[in-house]
């Protein structure tokens, strides 16, 4: 019963992880914006997570620098299960203008399952909403499976 | 004042929330803002511009032979696009458009991708005959659907109005000692007008493909044929009308 409400629970309220892999941070500041009274994201429960390991959604920006890949897969290993991946903006998908660098490993498929992509060159946060939202519903129908 | 927030209090119990409605309104402060690409592929000519002119490398394009022509597919990755609209700029024909569409969630790639198919017809030449080995039987003018042909066995003449004939084939079928065919097309491509010319140079900027080269010193205008991909952006760019599309010289 404990379980049940604890699960219950965490599905009204996931919380977000935001992984910077080289953006530009024209996304982290959208990002950012989403959360602020403007957009409120917070209504639908989203909160950012200071660690990894509290986090059930994981958004990833930029295009994956060869500096920052070792850390992305070591953060997104320490996201516990269910998680729901989301790539923001054009970058994380396919490199966008930096494809083909000697530095730049993307796409993110290449590390992990992505669950919702947002596209834009930045997204507007009204996008990135809309793609939380349907990160949520995602993660949701995780859960569900895990705990049957 | 004893209360200088009242005002205010009272001002914001009867205003609506400054925070945006979910999911938010059609077409509200959008502005200038660059979303999903629209591509009509009806009026696009293919002539690469826009693959040329893209920085990520968004743009692809397929090829495909079928009967009668190619079946040209140009895909737009938006998960790829930086959304600058040089595409937009540079389209002579204007068959791409940046809309303010912002919904562009996806949880596959397919939900991501704009693409479109121009259909570029294969140019029959005109209708011959070889004369020397027909036997003027007449069965092509019999089974032409347009009366296009007319084959007189008493003076042995074989006529055809190319106003009439929409190159059907019919006539090639029938044709019992086949010698009935389409002749080659005279090769179509940019014609130049030396006399026009001023030699300003505004071709070779404009060629997506880098086809044309202008010598103002010398007054030489030449092209490359095998480059050339008879987009017409040249003739539309030139300010002396001395380009022109039609069949080639030599």
């Amino acid at each position: 019963m404990f379980n049940k409400l604890i699960n219950d629970s965490a599905a009204k309220s996931p919380w977000l992880y935001h992984i910077n892999s080289g953006s530009c941070n024209g996304c982290d500041i959208e990002l950012v914006a989403c959360l602020t009274p403007r957009y409120d994201a917070e209504r639908f429960g989203f909160k950012l997570a200071g660690t990894p390991r509290h986090a059930d959604i994981v958004v990833v920006s930029g295009p994956i620098t060869s500096q920052s890949r070792e850390r992305l897969i070591r953060t997104l290993a320490q996201v516990p299960e269910p998680k729901c991946v989301v790539s923001l903006g054009s970058c994380p998908k396919s490199g966008n203008v930096f494809k083909g660098s000697y530095s730049v490993e993307a796409p993110l498929d290449n590390y992990c399952h992505v669950d919702v992509s947002v596209a834009g060159c930045t997204p507007k946060p009204e996008a990135i909403m809309e793609g939380l939202y349907k990160a949520a519903l995602i993660l949701k129908e995780k859960r569900e499976a895990m705990h049957k | 004042m004893m209360f200088p927030f009242l005002k205010t209090a009272i001002h914001n119990a009867f205003t609506k929330p400054s925070t945006e409605a979910f999911p938010c309104p059609e077409g509200e402060g959008l502005g200038h803002y660059r979303g999903r690409i629209f591509f009509n592929p009806e009026s696009c000519v293919d002539c690469g511009m826009c693959i040329r002119v893209c920085s990520p490398a968004a743009i692809t394009v397929e090829r495909e032979e079928v009967e009668g022509g190619v079946n040209i597919t140009r895909t737009f990755d938006l998960t790829s696009c930086t959304f600058c609209a040089t595409c937009e700029d540079f389209c002579e024909e204007g068959s791409i458009k940046m809309t303010t569409d912002y919904h562009m969630v996806g949880t596959k790639h397919e939900d991501l991708i704009v693409s479109g198919t121009t259909f570029k017809k294969k140019v029959l030449g005109n209708l011959v005959c070889d004369q020397d080995n027909c036997i003027y039987c007449g069965l092509c003018a019999r089974n032409c659907p347009q009366n296009a042909i007319t084959v007189d066995r008493t003076t042995k003449t074989w006529t055809v109005d190319h106003e009439k004939c929409v190159k059907c084939g019919i006539c090639i079928g029938k044709c019992p000692k086949k010698v009935l065919k389409f002749e080659e097309p005279k090769e179509e491509g940019v014609v130049f007008d030396a006399e026009k010319c001023v030699y300003c140079t505004l071709c070779a900027k404009k060629c997506p493909v880098g086809a044309i080269e202008v010598d103002r010193a010398t007054k030489t205008w030449t092209i490359n044929r095998e480059n050339c991909i008879k987009c017409g952006a040249c003739v539309k760019g030139c300010p002396k009308q001395a380009l022109s599309m039609g069949p080639i010289e030599d």
